[in-house]
């Protein structure tokens, strides 16, 4: 099935929206745009403030300051015109009823509402229509909380860390669901804090620190940006820093004692050079950068470029 | 909406617990009470009326406050905090159309706990009113149950997690009980009975004895009963507002 979807200008528009709890500032200056057809994953650690920027999006949550824009007018208006459907890391289920009464529920509740059957089979669950929602394993319920973000026939598609609970081979067969959904020309945002998802599934990856878009690009640039490895080794003697400074593709280094800790953007290179230099480095280490490491690597060089 | 109310009478129908206790429950309590309470013309201690005749309007009442009491207060609560609240508000229900469909699905199971005990009074302890009077206390005691389901729906969002069982619980033997549905509150001491004629349940159930003596209702109790209105379905709006500023 083909639908022309007739959207001009963003689909989404953040403008300097901030959302503090106390203290805490969860989202912090955010500005953002998404726009038609892009399949968007919005990436950070935990806490970085997406299911924040999420709520804010659905109307869930009302900024402190900025504002936010669902296709030219306020999230809820939004919704209620059948143009967003979401699936929320929180949002529970109604129990007692069976799956396919809560799903032909939210095809009743949807202005451009699909066929129950049809809901049900593209989000894998058919075989579990008739089981009570209260029995479901916790992949079962993700599958059926895609199905009611999936109702109808919405614009944009928004899903907070949908494969939470799910194992790898569910994993796949969801994100293949998904694309389905991008295909038919969505706009799909969704939140994860899996660089390979959002590398495996988006054109464009977002990524959230503290309530900052600390990069926006493709998944290649993030994964060049995030993609930084730790290589630490023990050195005798006076450790003369200067050539060590020089090594090719180096981000940062950090001398204490007989202790090098340098990161790198391809450590296979400068391991070369290293042994180059004609030091004789003993307990090296190479290893890869977390994803919140990565994170804070890419903040300190925001704030280093910056300063 | 209609979709919503549907799918929650059917998940209420389908509770053989909920239906046991809001419609099967009162009819067996006012059997017990009426059968084992003197002859059937023993007049109820300051009332003209006959034990049976009394109770059942008790037992109606009872039956429907358990009715719209019991489920939604709980359900509320549970279901604000798994998130199916929060879920519901990225559909086009209106933000009150969930506690609407929760009050009118219990509304459709509190008629049934009502119609019951009428049965089963007529039926078998030989309960006789004009057909006036069994309408007027079908309508009036249904309406007067609107009271405590904002009642219910007031402490699904007040209170969360393991509170919400005992304090329904608390809420629910203290009206009833003080309020004079399960004994004539004539037969508290006076100082009791000072307390129990301003409770709603109270005025609930002389509304439908009122009726029984086919005379107008004390203005006193629909005071009451409108005041608790009032007060319960303010509360309900305001707790509601403020949980979904916070969600």
């Amino acid at each position: 099935m083909t639908t022309t979807r007739t959207t001009t200008g963003p689909v989404v528009g953040f403008d300097r929206v901030t959302k503090a709890y106390g203290a805490v500032r969860a989202v912090d200056g955010l500005s953002l745009e998404l726009h038609p057809g892009e399949t968007v994953a919005l990436l950070g650690p935990n806490g970085a403030g997406k299911s924040t920027a999420l709520d804010l999006l659905l109307g869930l949550k009302h900024a402190d300051d900025g504002t936010v824009r669902v296709f030219g007018t306020g999230p809820r208006e939004a919704i209620v015109a059948g143009r967003v459907g979401a699936m929320l890391q929180s949002g529970g289920l109604m129990d007692e009823v069976t799956v396919a009464e809560l799903v032909r529920l939210a095809c009743d509740l949807h202005p451009k509402p699909y066929k129950p059957a049809d809901v049900l089979a593209r989000a894998g669950i058919s075989q579990i229509a008739d089981r009570k929602v209260n029995k479901l394993s916790g992949g079962q319920a993700q599958r059926v909380r895609f199905a009611l973000a999936t109702a109808g026939d919405s614009d944009l598609i928004v899903l907070d860390e949908p494969t939470t609970g799910m194992d790898v081979a569910a994993r796949q067969a969801f994100w293949a669901t998904m694309r389905e959904q991008a295909d038919q020309g969505r706009t799909v945002l969704f939140a994860t804090h899996y660089l390979e998802e959002a590398d495996a599934i988006a054109d464009r990856v977002l990524v959230l620190h503290r309530g900052r878009l600390l990069a926006d690009g493709t998944a290649a640039e993030i994964k060049a940006k995030a993609g930084a490895r730790r290589v630490s080794f023990d050195l005798e003697g006076t450790i003369d820093e200067a050539p060590l400074c020089a090594l090719p593709f180096l981000t940062s280094i950090d001398v204490s004692g007989q202790t090098v800790r340098i990161q790198s953007t391809d450590a296979d290179a400068t391991v070369h050079a290293l042994y180059g230099l004609g030091v004789y480095p003993r307990n090296l280490e190479v290893a890869g950068l977390g994803l919140e490491q990565a994170f804070v690597a890419i903040t300190e060089a925001e704030e280093a470029r910056q300063s | 909406m209609n979709s919503l109310i549907k799918l929650e009478l059917a998940r209420a129908l389908r509770n053989r617990k909920f239906l046991f206790f809001s419609v099967i429950y009162p009819s067996a309590l006012f059997l017990l009470i009426s059968s084992t309470s003197g002859s059937p013309t023993t007049k109820v201690t300051g009332s003209d009326l006959t034990v049976a005749t009394y109770m059942m309007v008790s037992m109606a009442s009872f039956g429907a406050l358990t009715a719209v009491l019991m489920g939604n207060s709980e359900r509320i609560a549970k279901e604000r905090e798994n998130g199916w609240v929060r879920q519901l508000r990225l559909t086009t229900l209106p933000g009150r159309g969930y506690v609407l469909a929760k009050t009118a699905s219990a509304a459709v199971v509190s008629l049934p706990s009502i119609v019951v005990v009428f049965v089963v009074a007529a039926a078998l302890k030989d309960v006789r009113l004009d057909a006036w009077q069994w309408l007027a206390l079908t309508g009036a005691i249904w309406a007067g149950s609107l009271v405590f389901a904002a009642l219910g729906v007031a402490i699904g969002y007040l209170a969360s997690g393991d509170a919400v069982r005992p304090i329904t619980m608390i809420t629910y033997f203290g009206l009833s009980i003080l309020g004079g549905l399960w004994w004539p509150s004539a037969v508290f001491p006076g100082w009791l009975q000072d307390i129990a004629k301003w409770l709603p349940t109270h005025a609930y159930a002389a509304l439908g004895q009122a009726i029984e003596q086919s005379r107008a209702p004390h203005a006193g109790d629909i005071a009451v009963l409108v005041a608790f209105f009032v007060l319960f379905a303010g509360g309900a709006a305001w707790l509601y507002r403020k949980d979904t500023l916070k969600a």
